[in-house]
């Protein structure tokens, strides 16, 4: 079984991707080339916020969630996350889903940035989608050589210096069709409720925190 | 080689294989059949297409024990007391190793220039690299990609078939095992060593390749086993993204929309159709 989605990647990927305070420069020449400034951003901008090892534990938390919040479309991804769920869902259970999705995110993810070795980010190629998307591909050069980049591809909605991340797939991996078939996993498995899934995520996230 | 040889060899080779798959048929467990009435849940079922989960659910159990009891230890120990060096060294000599299996689906796959690169590659590793124990066709621009019979059967049309489960070999479905079957026919370092009496030269080998790729994917494993709500499920999704990314050598996953988000009813894509419908 190969599944070399190393979690360190996919944090390394994810705050890359956060700093999207966009240094983009004068009026933008193209679609790709905005994106692909916005990842840049991004990604200069994670590793200085997240990875000094400066930063105490709840402090990097912070930051990642607000990181996570202006720059990745949270909204849309949870709804997607959820799939044909989401309408089924009360509009307490939507509410209170969003919530534990992003508590989730953080739990899961923040603490990858604490381990930071190095890693560099270097864009392969973009390609605009239409007026309002693009993807940027990336490989995330892990330090000392010797090891395949890892391939991560950026998906994204928007346009000018207003861009969000809609999905991260790293090595062919999506990690809302992951998280969605985990999620959907869950609610089957409690009968078809999404009350099911928000209890588990609850559960979840609380043991993810507490292992720091 | 005498025919006798040759189907002892096959024998040997597929007789776990073929106690796995029927073991599968032995827990004759089957996933709960969804409302026939309910178009959603019916394709949903269709896309999940792991029609014996709870026979899967019991072998990946028995998997996951085996993996704390046997393979992750073996893993952790590998990691800790063999230097990193000597690690590459019996990574890159394990990928040479494969190189005639590589070339063989290549080949049948018309991909010529990728034959061209895993030959030239198996020609300076197992020289200049020292019977492949170092990569120096890596810098020179020809670098090591995988190749396997699942892979080859899918580039000529085959569809994966529903997910199994294999004792012990993991996540695979119809198309996968018998590529890995194939595989393991064709390999003449298999053949060599049954035909001189070293069978254990191949279990040896076999053994490496396992400790080695959990060795390499160790922090992910066990971050994705915390992390996740559903381990068995993500592991699903994750072998199928995977292998459908292998298949297309990694080419271009985003000219196409990213797998799976075009299954996914409410991506923002399809929202605007479904708020019309829904308001109809």
């Amino acid at each position: 079984m190969k599944i070399s989605i190393t979690r360190n990647v996919a944090a390394t990927a994810a705050f890359l991707f956060l700093s999207a305070v966009a240094l983009a420069g004068p009026a933008s020449a193209s679609q790709s080339d905005d994106a692909e400034a916005f990842i840049n951003g991004l990604a200069d901008k994670a590793i200085e916020a997240l990875t000094t090892s400066d930063v105490g534990e709840a402090e990097r938390v912070k930051r990642f969630r607000q990181m996570f919040r202006e720059n990745f479309a949270v909204e849309d991804i949870g709804k997607r996350v959820l799939g044909r769920y989401w309408r089924r869902a009360s509009d307490d259970e939507q509410k209170q889903y969003l919530q534990l999705f992003e508590d989730y995110i953080t739990a899961s993810y923040a603490k990858q940035f604490a381990s930071y070795t190095g890693e560099e980010l270097v864009i392969t190629k973009t390609l605009a989608e239409g007026e309002t998307g693009a993807t940027v591909f990336s490989e995330i050069k892990l330090p000392g050589g010797g090891q395949k980049p890892v391939r991560v591809d950026w998906r994204l909605e928007g346009s000018g210096k207003q861009f969000k991340i809609i999905d991260l797939v790293i090595e062919g991996v999506s990690m809302s069709t992951t998280l969605n078939s985990d999620f959907g996993s869950i609610i089957r498995n409690s009968g078809g409720k999404v009350s099911g899934l928000l209890k588990v995520l609850e559960e979840k996230t609380a043991s993810l925190k507490n292992v720091n | 080689m005498s025919s006798k040889k040759t189907a002892l060899f096959g024998l040997a080779v597929l007789r776990p294989v073929a106690l796995s798959i029927l073991s599968l048929f032995l827990v004759s467990a089957c996933a709960t059949a969804p409302d026939p009435t309910d178009p959603e849940a019916v394709s949903e079922y269709r896309q999940i297409n792991d029609p014996a989960e709870p026979a899967n659910r019991a072998i990946f159990a028995v998997n996951e024990v085996v993996d704390m009891v046997v393979l992750k230890p073996a893993a952790g120990m590998y990691r800790d007391l063999v230097p990193p060096p000597v690690r590459d060294g019996i990574h890159n000599a394990l990928n040479n190793l494969r190189s005639p299996v590589v070339l063989f689906n290549d080949l049948l796959q018309g991909e010529f220039e990728r034959a061209g690169t895993t030959i030239v590659r198996f020609v300076i590793n197992s020289t200049i690299g020292v019977l492949g124990l170092g990569d120096p066709a890596s810098s020179l621009g020809f670098e090591y990609h995988n190749e396997d019979f699942g892979q080859t059967l899918a580039a000529w049309g085959l569809e994966e078939g529903p997910y199994i489960m294999l004792p012990i070999l993991g996540p695979s479905n119809p198309r996968d095992t018998v590529g890995m079957v194939v595989d393991l026919l064709v390999d003449p370092f298999n053949w060599w060593a049954h035909n001189t009496d070293r069978d254990y030269v191949t279990y040896t080998r076999a053994g490496l390749r396992a400790v080695d790729e959990r060795a390499r994917n160790y922090e992910a494993l066990e971050d994705l086993k915390r992390s996740s709500l559903d381990y068995y499920a993500t592991i699903r999704s994750l072998y199928r993204q995977r292998r459908t990314d292998e298949i297309r050598n990694g080419d271009d996953s985003a000219v196409s929309p990213a797998p799976g988000l075009s299954t996914v009813p409410d991506g923002p894509r399809v929202r605007k159709t479904e708020e019309v419908s829904l308001s109809q």
